[in-house]
């Protein structure tokens, strides 16, 4: 048996190697999708395998090579929370590996074997990102993953990707330069570039919020959340959809592992208000997100709004967790952070099988717009029970995994307004309206994500000619649909090893959330629920009118399910049916001042300003470099030139003069 | 309470409340009628239209799939299970592990989104603005619910539903004012969880909140019905036994659960009626200005948090 690092190292070579192969096979695509497909397979396994001892465990294992500086030292901390998020990333991954063998195809002839070495070269980045215990490796697999996925994004070379990648460009770059600005602050302070020597800086109270609220922004541009969330809705539709998975089940993750890393691991969540700060600004991500989700037409920007309203979701349980630490209740921290964990893993998982859900649904209909599609239930009926299943874990629905999450999320705070000081009790019951709010909002979106596009009567003729999608897609779906499931039923299970690495980050002793079937928020007295009680019910209590419904049947006709709906006597037509659009048109008017901000706030236009100052500064400072320098140093070579050919006058017996003036000249100085 | 009797109980309470629920929409259904001043339909006359509908065919439209078709039960199914979790006989609930607001909040969720997506599933015009209504509803129903129901919960320290209802049966509510106020704002909630007017008509079924029943006949309509209705005893039981439980014991014995049981009959009666009075003083409004009135029911949840807040 190898050590779990040794495993880690297995599997972030296996990625490499992969996105290497995929390189070398440029030549043929279908070579390249599936050696970049199984080193895929091959290395999430062994991320599964390096992150569950770790996980089950609780040990820290760490590693450390020098480097040819003084910052360059490769130190590796293989943490709970670092095996947590390897665990995510390896499990993604390994789905959407099974999924790409099939997908990509879709792909061959337009840069598959590209697709399969930033695909590759993304995971591996992430996955020693989470690893790397050192500033310096912290930001260059950053970067890494920064660039692999731009690629990823500008796949299509389309004008609409190739913008949407622009902006995820400068964002991302934005975002890397205040956590550079965090980071300074750390090394100016300690000298050096160790995280471990930042866990022990004393930093001033002032300096702190200061490293802690760069951190929180520039990992916050990352993680997608309001208002930095712009570039997210442009930039995951735009990739091919296993590696818009990817980027919305993981790699905002990132971003929210980013926050937890600086001001929970490294800082200690010292002051109260970055706790409220994060909490606030994770209450109107999520508002916000499902609000514009609830408004899109076209699948995959539905889902990346419903990504900024899950990190907003999980942006709260960070939030309370640190506002936990902050005021040294160590059952508040231990609850916020597992709120926000178990909903970090269930985001992958759902948001992951909707995406992929999409991906089918483009493969075979070719379209993102819903208004095209329709009556894919009948066509794609696994797709479409995976994708609802998917649909209905994301709206918190219970007995699926996002309840479960979210419950704990609910219970943080209600903890926090029933136990805090008086601007924790004022805050904490406005969280919970949030999040009441979201899941209702995040409830209709997915109702019309699903209906529109899996029922009712296809509205396109690609939507009717649909047929299944090919079964290693169907398989990575069906797989996540169980996850969706069993993450939910078995909370009880899951729940325990989450508190496990939030009280591990917290720095506090375990809190008790689990007993028997049951799960409960560290006191049974506040609240408890039964995730495999609630299933077996909700499962064995339709039987009972089912029952009914036989008895008093009586001389009963047979069922007769055809022809069209019911259409005030006229002849039903499809465009009386409707739209998407339609269908949320109440909300679009009842929060019509809500999209109103989203036009004010829209940071395109000061974007576009400021890239068109840059160029023009460029451009004007390309004129001063011109007249100051360049034009002078022309000059004086011309100048220069003018003498030397006044030198070189073309006669034979002039230049017989220099060599015999030049002979004297040498003779004079030897002697 | 051993396990085994709770689990008798549990299904003798979800049985009792399912036999009742044509009984109250069958009084709203009298009550309307005298309001109009017109004779109307017998109490048991939903009795008799749910034995008719049972001996109907099944037709539906060719669109509709397995989720249209496997929707009432699923929502009778799931108004049953609430109805388990109730404290009704004792303040002891039969079913105390999935008895806390979260859960009882996503549970109707869950009806609502089924509902929703199969009024989408017909492929008929109707049902889908009922679909999109539904939801909208539940999107302006939702903050005002959880707010009033996380005042109690606070006030009581304890998001179990039965545990809230023990210490307001035991009289030391810290906060009464904030108490009231909650009780207010939740019966709010539930008045349109019940599918009233101005935000509901119920039998002009096409065109509001019952939308998504346009394409159903026969057993599925009539499983659809009585789901609809037990939907709208279990939301009235629950605010009666959440925030009046007053009369029900700690203890569960033949006399007390009697007693409990008549108790609990008055006062869904008198909620029913109430409902009803406003109901038919009531104009219809525009559907997209709903929003409008749904704000009152917020601003007094938002009130009893202010209250709370200052310990009143």
């Amino acid at each position: 048996m190898m050590s779990p690092l040794s495993m880690l190292l297995v599997s972030t070579l296996v990625f490499t190697g992969g996105a290497f192969l995929a390189l070398l096979c440029c030549k043929s695509d279908r070579a390249s999708i599936n050696l970049s497909g199984i080193a895929g397979v091959i290395g999430s396994l062994a991320g599964l395998a390096a992150s569950m001892p770790v996980l089950l465990g609780g040990q820290v294992l760490t590693y450390m090579s020098p480097g040819p500086f003084p910052f360059t030292q490769f130190t590796v901390r293989f943490d709970p929370m670092a095996a947590f998020m390897v665990f995510v990333i390896a499990l993604l991954v390994l789905i959407a590996s099974i999924y790409s063998f099939s997908y990509v195809r879709e792909y061959e002839g337009r840069g598959a074997w590209a697709m399969g070495f930033f695909m590759n070269l993304f995971v591996a980045s992430m996955i020693v990102l989470v690893a790397v215990d050192n500033a310096f490796y912290f930001l260059v697999f950053f970067e890494l993953m920064s660039l692999s996925s731009y690629f990823l994004v500008i796949n299509d070379q389309t004008k609409e990707a190739v913008d949407a990648g622009f902006l995820y460009f400068l964002i991302a770059h934005a975002g890397s330069i205040l956590i550079m600005g965090s980071f300074f602050i750390f090394w100016w302070k300690t000298g050096s570039l160790n995280f471990a020597d930042f866990r022990i800086a004393q930093l001033s109270t002032p300096l702190a919020s200061l490293a802690f609220l760069l951190a929180f922004f520039g990992f916050g541009a990352k993680a997608g959340m309001v208002p930095l969330h712009s570039w997210l809705p442009r930039a995951h539709p735009a990739a091919p959809s296993h590696a818009s998975a990817l980027m919305s089940g993981v790699m905002v993750k990132i971003g929210v592992f980013g926050i937890i890393k600086v001001g929970v691991d490294l800082l200690g969540a010292t002051a109260t208000w970055w706790g409220i700060l994060v909490l606030a600004i994770g209450a109107i991500s999520a508002v916000l997100g499902v609000l514009y989700a609830l408004t899109e037409q076209d699948i995959k920007r539905l889902l990346a709004y419903s990504t900024v309203e899950n990190v907003g979701i999980i942006l709260m349980g960070v939030g309370v967790g640190m506002i936990g630490m902050a005021t040294r209740n160590p059952v508040l921290a231990v609850m916020g952070l597992l709120g926000a964990l178990y909903h970090t893993l269930n985001h992958a998982v759902f948001k992951g099988l909707l995406f992929f859900g999409a991906g089918s649904i483009i493969y075979r209909a070719h379209t993102r717009n819903m208004e095209e599609l329709g009556g894919l239930a009948r066509t794609m009926p696994y797709t479409a029970i995976a994708f609802l299943t998917g649909a209905m874990a994301i709206s918190a629905l219970p007995p699926l995994n996002g309840f479960v999450s979210e419950w704990f999320t609910y219970q943080a705070l209600f903890n926090m307004s029933h136990t805090g000081e008086f601007l924790l009790r004022f805050v904490g019951p406005i969280g919970v309206v949030m999040l009441a709010l979201t899941g209702a909002l995040a409830g209709m979106c997915f109702v019309k994500l699903y209906g529109i596009t899996f029922s009712g009567n296809p509205r396109s003729e690609h939507a009717s000619h649909s047929t299944e999608a090919p079964a290693p897609m169907v398989l990575a779906m069906v797989l996540l649909a169980i996850g969706c499931a069993v993450l939910g039923i078995c909370a009880p299970l899951v729940a325990p090893i989450m508190a496990g690495i939030a009280s591990s980050l917290a720095g506090t002793a375990m809190v008790p959330v689990a007993q028997g079937t049951v799960v409960f928020p560290g006191n049974t007295m506040q609240a408890m629920v039964s995730m495999p009680l609630i299933t077996i019910l909700l499962l064995a209590t339709p039987f009972l009118p089912v029952i009914i419904s036989f008895v008093f049947k009586g001389p009963r006709l047979a069922r007769r399910h055809k022809g069209d709906a019911w259409a005030c006597g006229y002849a039903h037509e499809e465009k009386m049916v409707l739209s998407s659009e339609g269908f949320a048109q109440p909300i679009r008017f009842m929060f019509s001042p809500m999209f109103r901000l989203r036009e004010i706030l829209s940071p395109s236009r000061p974007l576009n300003a400021g890239l068109e100052a840059s160029i023009r500064g460029a451009a004007s400072s390309e004129a001063v470099v011109d007249t100051y320098i360049i034009t002078p140093i022309m000059k004086l070579a011309h100048w220069l030139g003018g003498w030397i050919q006044w030198l070189q006058h073309g006669d034979f017996r002039v230049y017989c003069l220099y060599v015999v003036v030049a002979l004297i000249g040498l003779l004079l100085v030897v002697v | 309470m051993t396990i085994l009797q709770s689990a008798i109980l549990a299904v003798f309470q979800a049985a009792v409340l399912l036999l009742l629920a044509p009984v109250f929409t069958g009084i709203s259904r009298v009550m309307r009628a005298k309001m109009h001043s017109r004779r109307g339909p017998g109490i048991l006359q939903d009795y008799r239209d749910l034995f008719k509908l049972f001996k109907r065919q099944d037709v539906a439209p060719a669109a509709s799939g397995v989720l249209f078709r496997i929707m009432p039960y699923e929502l009778l199914g799931t108004m049953l299970f609430v109805a388990m979790v109730l404290p009704i006989f004792s303040l002891q609930a039969p079913v105390g592990v999935a008895g806390d607001l979260i859960t009882f909040a996503y549970l109707f969720a869950l009806t609502r989104f089924l509902f929703s997506v199969s009024g989408l599933e017909s492929g008929s015009p109707f049902a889908a603005l009922g679909a999109s209504r539904e939801s909208t509803l539940g999107i302006l129903v939702e903050p005002t619910m959880i707010l009033s129901l996380l005042v109690a919960a606070l006030i009581n320290g304890t998001t179990n539903l039965s545990s809230i209802s023990r210490s307001i049966a035991s009289g030391q509510v810290q906060a009464p004012a904030a108490m009231f106020l909650a009780f207010v704002a939740f019966g709010f909630a539930v008045y349109i969880e019940m599918g009233k007017l101005p935000f509901d008509m119920a039998e002009a079924e096409q065109e509001l909140q019952e939308g998504p029943l346009t394409e159903y006949a026969g057993s599925g309509l009539a499983t659809l019905k009585w789901g609809l209705a037990l939907k709208k005893l279990v939301v009235a039981s629950f605010f009666v036994t959440t925030f009046i439980p007053y009369g029900t014991s700690e203890t569960l014995s033949i006399g007390s659960s009697v007693q409990a049981f008549v108790l609990f009959l008055i006062k869904l009666l008198a909620v029913y009626l109430l409902a009803s009075l406003v109901e038919n003083g009531m104009a219809r409004g525009r559907f997209l200005l709903t929003s409008r009135t749904t704000w009152v029911g917020f601003g007094v949840a938002s009130l009893s948090f202010v209250f709370y807040l200052a310990g009143l």
